[in-house]
């Protein structure tokens, strides 16, 4: 099939490690991942939870990550996040390991997680509090985000009163707000209804294009992968791994009648086993 | 970017906020007054049965009551009072929240102070009377320091227990945000997400805080709780009620004072 790479293939020569090489090289604003593996020592036997993860993902990309339940999306997402630490190998954000939490990666949970006790504006403007920003400066980046994300008559609410789709955009505007290299999301749209996912992704898809940020997105909604990203990286479970990186050759804005999207679909279901 | 509002979600969603007492709703205030009044009548009906120094009369009580007023005895008292209340709940409620955030945020501090905390927690404050004396002497301080183990315990507990629920989630969420160490963790996330918790122990512990005056009060201090304590040796029911009416009715002002508070402070919540 067309625009399908085989990334299984990669990841056991070195293909993989020469793309990962490249973004450490040149400082660009891409992220690697390098042979990360991540053991759970619980009670009796460990855990295997990631082996040998490589992938990257390119300035500028939007790259999705599927993959069935229990392949170790969300440990990765958290490995990534600097949330979680790697058992091996490790994470290269625009060429710098990844050795904790960083204000250069725009994480986006799939639950919000907004402050409640803050107000829309106030969510927003956190991280900024703790850069050297002025105070002027603050308040337009905040009116900025809220614009982006077309919340700026909510500026004042409390989270209690949005309802999910919106909570998620001021979950966004918060992470874009430090301006970040990478927007990191884990299922971000899960939580929300079909109708409302659909608006999401496609707001999604405006912001990628007119900020240009990069963007790692993990969801188990294949549809949602192939509608957003410009390459798919699919993995497989026990223990969780790269099972394939997948190119998605389709013109945005894309379709769902459309047949080359319906076989990207399919392929990507296929690999990882799941019924169409 | 498009926002999908309809018109379904009021702008600051903080526009119906009851005051909590009741006064907002009317039917709530005429089953409240009726209540009273019914409960006074019962009293009423039943002391009519029993001599003075059992159960007096309503009607007696109020006489009492107007009399220890006018004599300027039952101000004098209340004010002896709120000097043994108002510091005792104030050093005793900071000092349990501070500590009770700082032992359930940090786990070296908890391990430590643990087998500690767990053999202190069953003396009840009568039982450090004697340190009381000892320490402060039969005075405003002595009495004030009964009240502030009893807040103490109360809000350690209770900031203990709302730390404890702070979500893992909003803790990772500041992290990515650019939140670096403990005091900064604890002051911009771990406290607002436990104000909720923590505001609930202050109002429990400052209607607990009357209780104690009555204790606080027992080895000879002047104040309400004396008043009740004397009363009572002499079999002087009335006045006794009268005195449990004074305590009651602080109560209530500070309760509501304080809904209103917090109402205000926690004007975010769902």
């Amino acid at each position: 099939m067309a625009g399908v790479s085989n990334g299984a293939d990669e990841a056991d020569d070195t293909g993989v490690t020469d793309e990962v090489d490249e973004i450490a090289g040149d400082g660009e604003a891409g992220v690697a991942v390098d042979r990360v593996g991540k053991t759970y020592e619980g009670d009796g036997t460990p855990v295997r939870a990631l082996d040998d993860v490589s992938f990257a993902v390119e300035e500028g990309e939007f790259v999705c990550l599927v993959g069935p339940s229990g392949c170790g999306k969300t440990t990765l997402f958290r490995v990534i996040a600097g949330l979680t630490d790697a058992t091996d190998g490790q994470v290269l954000l625009g060429g710098t390991p990844v050795i904790g939490p960083t204000t250069d990666m725009g994480v986006v949970f799939q639950e919000y997680h907004l402050f409640p006790w803050l107000t829309v504006a106030e969510n927003v403007g956190f991280g900024l509090e703790r850069s050297d920003r002025t105070d002027a400066e603050r308040e337009r980046r905040v009116d900025e985000m809220l614009e982006l994300v077309g919340l700026s008559e909510f500026r004042d609410s409390y989270p209690k009163s949005l309802s999910g789709g919106m909570k998620q955009r001021v979950a966004i505007a918060r992470a874009l707000a430090v301006d970040p290299e990478l927007l990191l999301m884990d299922e971000p749209f899960g939580a929300v209804d079909a109708q409302t996912r659909e608006m999401l992704q496609r707001e999604l898809l405006d912001v990628w294009q007119s900020t240009g940020k990069t963007v790692l997105f993990v969801t188990h909604d294949v549809a949602e992968a192939v509608t957003l990203a410009d390459r798919i990286v699919v993995m497989a479970a026990e223990p969780g791994r790269v099972a394939e990186v997948v190119d998605v050759d389709v013109d945005r804005p894309r379709e769902r009648g459309d047949p080359a999207f319906g076989e990207h679909v399919a392929r990507v279901r296929e690999l990882i086993g799941a019924r169409p | 970017m498009a926002t999908d509002t309809g018109g379904r979600f009021d702008g600051d969603g903080g526009t119906a906020i009851a005051t909590g007492i009741g006064l907002d709703d009317p039917r709530r205030l005429v089953r409240g007054v009726a209540g009273i009044a019914g409960f006074v009548l019962l009293w009423h009906l039943v002391s009519l049965t029993q001599p003075a120094y059992v159960l007096p009369s309503p009607g007696a009580v109020v006489d009492a009551f107007a009399e220890e007023l006018a004599s300027g005895t039952m101000t004098a008292a209340l004010w002896s009072s709120i000097r043994h209340w108002a510091p005792g709940t104030f050093v005793g409620t900071t000092l349990g929240v501070g500590a009770g955030v700082a032992l359930s945020w940090s786990r070296l501090l908890d391990d430590v102070t643990a087998p500690l905390v767990r053999t202190l927690r069953p003396v009840p404050p009568l039982a450090l009377i004697g340190f009381a004396i000892a320490w402060f002497g039969i005075n405003d301080a002595g009495a004030a320091f009964i009240i502030a183990v009893g807040a103490f315990w109360i809000n350690f507990y209770a900031a203990y227990g709302a730390v404890e629920g702070v979500s893992n989630d909003l803790l990772d969420v500041g992290r990515t945000l650019g939140v670096r160490g403990d005091l900064d963790m604890v002051r911009s996330i771990v406290v607002p997400a436990a104000l909720p918790g923590i505001t609930t122990g202050i109002r429990t512990g400052l209607g607990r805080c009357w209780m104690l005056v009555v204790a606080s009060e027992i080895f000879g201090v002047p104040g309400v709780g004396r008043e009740i304590l004397r009363a009572s040796n002499n079999l002087l029911v009335d006045k006794v009620i009268a005195y449990i009416l004074v305590l009651s009715l602080m109560y209530l002002l500070v309760d509501v004072a304080f809904r209103a508070a917090q109402r205000r402070v926690l004007v975010w919540q769902a």
